[in-house]
């Protein structure tokens, strides 16, 4: 009886210490993803002097957003040893252009990966397998081997009068790269996923294919097609190679984030604010398609 | 069932011809430039002419300099090791780190769940943005990270070197405080594998969640009423269960890695002295920066789609042979 009882409070302390490591364990992962958002967010909201400061109390402000938000030309540090002068850069067309870009990129790309997914999922053709496959494999080209020939191609293509080098439509074009395999594979997923019954008897009841697709299934799986343009969208947003060779002076914010270097180095405080307009609008994408993130990066391979 | 054979074609047809029109045609087009003398300055000479008479082809046009050129070229080399390394790198602790991270949080309370939950975070920072906001953390003067290594790491384990050398004979020297991290050349590619890592292990943690919800709970079960511990749980039961998917996520990672880009050119520049060049900032350099050599980038681009087909290869056949 007494032994047990040792045992037993010896077993119930190692679970209880075991436990107290698991949380510590939890905390220790919970710093180590948040710690640069949090940092980054802090930094976006200091002083410029407190920007280079590791100071964690300090009264917040929102200078650093006006700037990167004005056109007013600021001097930092005035008078002193750190001055510097610096011409005050607008991001304002940086988000539109980032907008645009990934707006247009996901209505041009989402309505034809759509077809094309319910059609690999319905529709047994000619070397459809070998097709899929052959979509997956596009995810590895690396970006620069579409950057350099798109390059000198829109140099020399002329769309109203201007080449296509440097203009938004131009990063539309090669954004299609990118996102479309990706759509078409995330939203095949959700037509594979939807029982077969439902068309079949559509079909019996005399509608044609097409039919069958616009009034039956597509309304089923928008919510998948939402999901794969939240996706795509998060994908053209947070492109960087091609806006910054196709891109160009187009900048998109992922570029713009650049532009916070002047003469004298990084200005980190206006980075930090600029980090965070590109940052925050993407959390509240990324939690809402949460669960279906990792499908859409291995497009179905691990599950 | 329907019948109809155009139908999946017309459905497939605009998104296969976009897909070929933005994959196979830069792929061609990179390919033929790969084999001519062009740089952006003065316009090439291409070997295939297209005139009044058909189509000519000027064989003497075509040239294998620009891939000799590579492998004679030592920043090339070295881009191509930096590559290697970050690579080896980056897959090690993010599949390890992911792997710990998915053990850890799989299952449980509430601050599991919400850990989980975070773990979306770091996909939703931008490459770019990221290799910012490392640098700035890692600032010698005020950098968080810097504060952290310090004061978490360098301090302890010189109050112990301390205790030590206070024994006769011992003198061990101390570790330095004053690190400039992005100014080395090992940790600067450390680093840069390091921001990698915080941005892929907890995708890969989320991976291998799903992976371990799908196993079947009586295994472990199994295993615990055969007296096996935690350790021995994860080592001769989780680990077998998950080869297949570990394998996978190996490769795919290791894909992402070897393009890796963006945050070469925010965090380290490909410095200190070349020591983070990877094999796409070099190409981007020789193409668009400096020389403005489109053939010999075209070329550069060329090897390392040998190797990512490779890569895709061996990725393709892990995802097919697991059904």
């Amino acid at each position: 009886m007494t032994a047990g009882t040792v045992i037993k409070s010896k077993a119930s302390a190692w679970q209880r210490s075991a436990k107290l490591l698991e949380t510590a364990a939890l905390l220790l992962i919970i710093a180590f993803i948040m710690l640069p958002i949090v940092w980054l967010a802090l930094t976006s909201v200091k002083s410029q002097e407190k920007a280079y400061t590791t100071d964690i109390i300090f009264t917040p402000t929102l200078d650093n957003f006006e700037i990167i938000f004005s056109d007013k030309s600021v001097i930092i540090n005035e008078g002193t040893e750190r001055e510097r002068g610096e011409v005050g850069r607008n991001m304002f067309p940086n988000v539109i252009n980032s907008v645009v870009v990934s707006g247009a990129t996901i209505l041009i790309a989402i309505p034809l990966a759509t077809l094309a997914a319910y059609a690999f999922s319905r529709y047994q053709f000619l070397g459809n397998g070998v097709l899929l496959i052959w979509i997956l494999t596009t995810q590895f080209i690396p970006a620069i081997v579409v950057a350099i020939p798109f390059f000198t191609l829109f140099r020399t293509v002329e769309v109203f009068g201007s080449s296509l080098l440097g203009t938004r439509l131009g990063l539309i074009i090669v954004n299609m790269s990118i996102v479309l395999p990706y759509a078409i594979w995330m939203i095949k997923g959700f037509v594979d996923a939807l029982p077969g019954e439902i068309e079949e008897a559509a079909f019996v009841d005399g509608c044609n294919d097409f039919q069958i697709l616009f009034y039956i299934s597509l309304p089923l799986i928008r919510p998948g097609v939402l999901v794969a343009s939240v996706f795509a969208f998060i994908m053209s947003w947070n492109e960087f190679l091609f806006a910054l060779i196709i891109g160009r002076e187009m900048r998109t914010m992922q570029v713009a984030l650049m532009t916070t270097s002047g003469a004298r180095g990084i200005m980190w405080e206006q980075m930090a604010a600029a980090g965070m307009v590109v940052m925050v609008p993407i959390f509240f994408l990324a939690l809402f398609i949460r669960k279906n993130v990792v499908d859409g990066l291995t497009m179905g391979a691990v599950k | 069932m329907r019948k109809k054979r155009w139908v999946p074609w017309v459905l497939v047809g605009p998104a296969l011809l976009i897909i070929v029109l933005t994959t196979i045609y830069p792929l061609l087009a990179a390919l033929y430039f790969s084999f001519h003398k062009y740089k952006l300055r003065s316009p090439p000479q291409f070997a295939i002419q297209i005139g009044d008479g058909g189509i000519s082809i000027d064989w003497s046009l075509l040239t294998l300099d620009n891939y000799a050129l590579a492998f004679n070229d030592s920043r090339f080399i070295n881009s191509l090791q930096v590559t290697f390394w970050f690579t080896v790198i980056s897959v090690a602790l993010s599949v390890i780190i992911g792997l710990g991270i998915a053990v850890i949080v799989q299952k449980g309370g509430k601050l599991h769940t919400l850990t989980k939950v975070l773990l979306i975070f770091p996909f939703a920072v931008s490459p770019a943005l990221k290799g910012y906001s490392w640098r700035f953390m890692l600032n010698e003067n005020y950098g968080i990270y810097d504060l952290l290594i310090d004061s978490l790491v360098v301090k302890p384990i010189n109050f112990l070197l301390s205790i030590v050398n206070a024994l006769p004979f011992a003198e061990i020297p101390l570790v330095s405080e004053s690190i400039v991290w992005l100014g080395d050349k090992f940790w600067a590619l450390f680093m840069l594998a390091m921001s990698e890592t915080w941005g892929w292990a907890p995708l890969i943690a989320l991976m291998f969640v799903g992976a371990l919800g799908s196993i079947d709970e009586q295994i472990f079960e199994a295993a615990r009423i055969d007296g096996a511990n935690r350790l021995q749980i994860f080592f001769r039961v989780t680990l077998p269960l998950l080869r297949p998917v570990i394998l996978i996520v190996t490769m795919l990672k290791t894909i992402f890695s070897l393009k890796m880009f963006d945050q070469v050119v925010t965090m380290t520049g490909g410095g200190p002295v070349r020591a983070t060049q990877t094999i796409n900032y070099y190409i981007h350099q020789v193409g668009f920066v400096r020389g403005l050599d489109i053939g010999y980038a075209s070329a550069q681009s060329y090897i390392l789609v040998v190797i990512l087909t490779v890569c895709a290869v061996l990725y393709v056949s892990l995802v097919l042979n697991r059904d």
